[in-house]
């Protein structure tokens, strides 16, 4: 093999740069102690797929792309984000409370949780790699990018004890396979590419009922209160 | 129409120019920092005058030192003076010495001087001297996976690990600058470099605050020349470092192509230039963040070591 590695083109660069960017935007919700902070870097890291739409969008002359960036960013960066903070600024609102922390929900401390997610994110993309994928429509590198970035969206979710993380966990999932999808299969009907987007809905109005019903329960976020059990 | 310089004399203005300019970028960081908080700060020139004292001033020593204790201060400056010789300070095409060592050979002078400086420092038994060479000790020691993961993606990507070579990939083509691969590696030295220069994550690098000590404490039983040379041996160490991520990694442009003596005043200018502008972009960064606690260094470091861990990955892939 040739050690010295051509690059590849500015579009494709640029498409990689942004995954890259989104996987580490992952690790960054690992370490993150608050809930507030966790939904800005969601709204970030679909920001980023939104631009990635743009760029890919420009590169292979797609442009049904354009109106999928618009719809995604106008539900993932707006509407969502909305819902996820109303949700948890007033869990009971009659008090009208400061929003649950989900400070001390970590298992692992930030540093090794960085570790044992450089772990999975390896996993992943040597498991991409694996797969011996050469072709020009499909680069390898922004998908094994999105496998890491389940494996890590999963990590996120197991090693946090708060619903409010394991569902960010969740929508950032949809945003990884939303990355594949774009690069992937680009071309694929902007009816379909709207059909995925919309099951993201369903996912938030589920861990909303499913946070709220908890927090009243439980008077907390901590999901640490459900493993005892109830007579 | 300007003369030709001689290979050797622009050689020995690599070393010159870092030389001379190191206490001046210091100077630059100080007033920006200071501007920042509101104060007037020092004069630009403040660290040449401090230098300028501490040279006039009595040389002391503990006693039972041994002649390593002076001599440290003297290898450290040596070291530093060499790495010039090896990274592009002023031109693109690589001088005959340039070639004596690689990106590891730099990197073995770096940890030589910080060597030599520590185990001066605990050769005079006092506890901060002590302290200050143990945490740099440590905390060099889980840097240096980091840096490391840096080199591994130099070597991809030129198939060499010459200074020289990664800048003229980088200069290459548009494609090479917005490689993940590239910006990820970038990235992670200037994490290693915020660090390594006392900035970020715990580090108060002026003042004599010992919770958040650990260069400067090493320097405290000397005085005189000796404590002068410290003093001009880290700001020697951060403008390398600088140089090593404007020439090397972010912005080899500006640099001379040829010997003309034109082209090398405007590698010079262009060099302080990019100099002032990473350490504006420190001073900010440092003047940003909350200093953490000693042993959150580790959170940090493994932030920097994704970042490196990363870059090679999407090269392994290819098409990084």
């Amino acid at each position: 093999m040739d050690p010295v590695q051509a690059a590849p083109g500015v579009y494709e660069g640029a498409a990689n740069v942004i995954a890259a960017g989104m996987l580490l935007i992952e690790f960054g919700m690992l370490r993150q102690a608050l809930a507030r902070d966790q939904i800005r870097l969601y709204m970030a890291q679909s920001a980023l797929l939104s631009v990635l739409a743009v760029v890919i969008a420009a590169d292979r002359n797609l442009p049904e792309l354009y109106a999928l960036a618009a719809l995604s960013a106008a539900l993932k960066v707006v509407a969502v984000p909305l819902v996820m903070r109303r949700l948890l600024g007033r869990t009971d609102p009659d008090e009208g409370e400061e929003a649950p922390g989900v400070a001390g929900s970590h298992t692992l401390s930030p540093a090794s949780a960085v570790l044992a997610g450089i772990v999975l994110a390896a996993y992943g993309f040597f498991c991409a790699g694996a797969l011996g994928i050469h072709s020009p429509d499909a680069p390898v590198l922004a998908l094994a990018l999105a496998a890491a970035m389940v494996l890590v969206a999963f990590g996120l979710m197991i090693v946090r004890r708060d619903v409010a993380s394991q569902a960010i966990g969740f929508f950032t999932l949809e945003n990884a396979i939303s990355l594949a999808a774009l690069v992937v299969a680009s071309g694929l009907p902007l009816i379909l590419e709207t059909a995925f987007l919309f099951d993201l809905l369903v996912a938030v109005v589920v861990f909303g009922v499913l946070i709220r019903a908890h927090h009243a329960r439980a008077e907390s976020l901590s999901t640490a209160d459900l493993t005892r059990l109830r007579g | 129409m300007s003369a030709a310089l001689p290979i050797p004399v622009i050689q020995l203005l690599q070393v010159l120019t870092v030389a001379l300019a190191a206490p001046g970028i210091t100077g630059v960081i100080a007033k920006v920092e200071a501007r920042l908080q509101g104060r007037r700060g020092p004069r630009v020139l403040q660290p040449y005058y401090d230098l300028a004292k501490l040279f006039r001033k009595e040389a002391l020593a503990p006693e039972k030192v041994s002649w390593f204790f002076l001599a440290a201060p003297l290898i450290a400056v040596t070291a530093y003076l060499t790495i010039p010789l090896l990274i592009p300070v002023l031109t693109s095409y690589g001088l005959p010495l340039g070639y004596m060592g690689d990106i590891l050979g730099g990197g073995f002078l770096l940890s030589l001087a910080s060597f030599v400086v520590a185990t001066a420092a605990l050769e005079t038994g006092s506890p901060y001297a002590q302290l200050g060479s143990s945490r740099a000790k440590t905390f060099s020691a889980i840097t240096e996976p980091v840096v490391l993961f840096v080199v591994f993606t130099v070597a991809l990507l030129t198939g060499t690990d010459l200074p020289y070579a990664l800048a003229a990939t980088v200069r290459s083509s548009a494609g090479q600058v917005i490689r993940p691969a590239h910006l990820l590696a970038a990235a992670a030295l200037f994490m290693v470099i915020l660090h390594e220069t006392g900035r970020i994550p715990v580090e108060t690098h002026t003042g004599t605050n010992e919770f958040g000590m650990i260069e400067e404490a090493r320097a405290f039983e000397h005085s005189g020349p000796y404590f002068a040379l410290l003093k001009w041996g880290s700001e020697l160490k951060q403008l390398i470092l600088f140089t090593i991520l404007a020439d090397v990694f972010l912005a080899p442009w500006g640099l001379a192509s040829t010997q003309q003596l034109g082209a090398v005043i405007l590698a010079i200018a262009a060099l302080l230039a990019k100099a002032c502008a990473v350490g504006c972009a420190v001073a900010v960064i440092d003047n940003s963040f909350a200093k953490l606690r000693l042993f959150k260094i580790t959170e940090y470091v493994s932030a920097a070591f994704l970042i490196a861990v990363l870059g090679v990955f999407t090269l392994y892939l290819g098409g990084g």
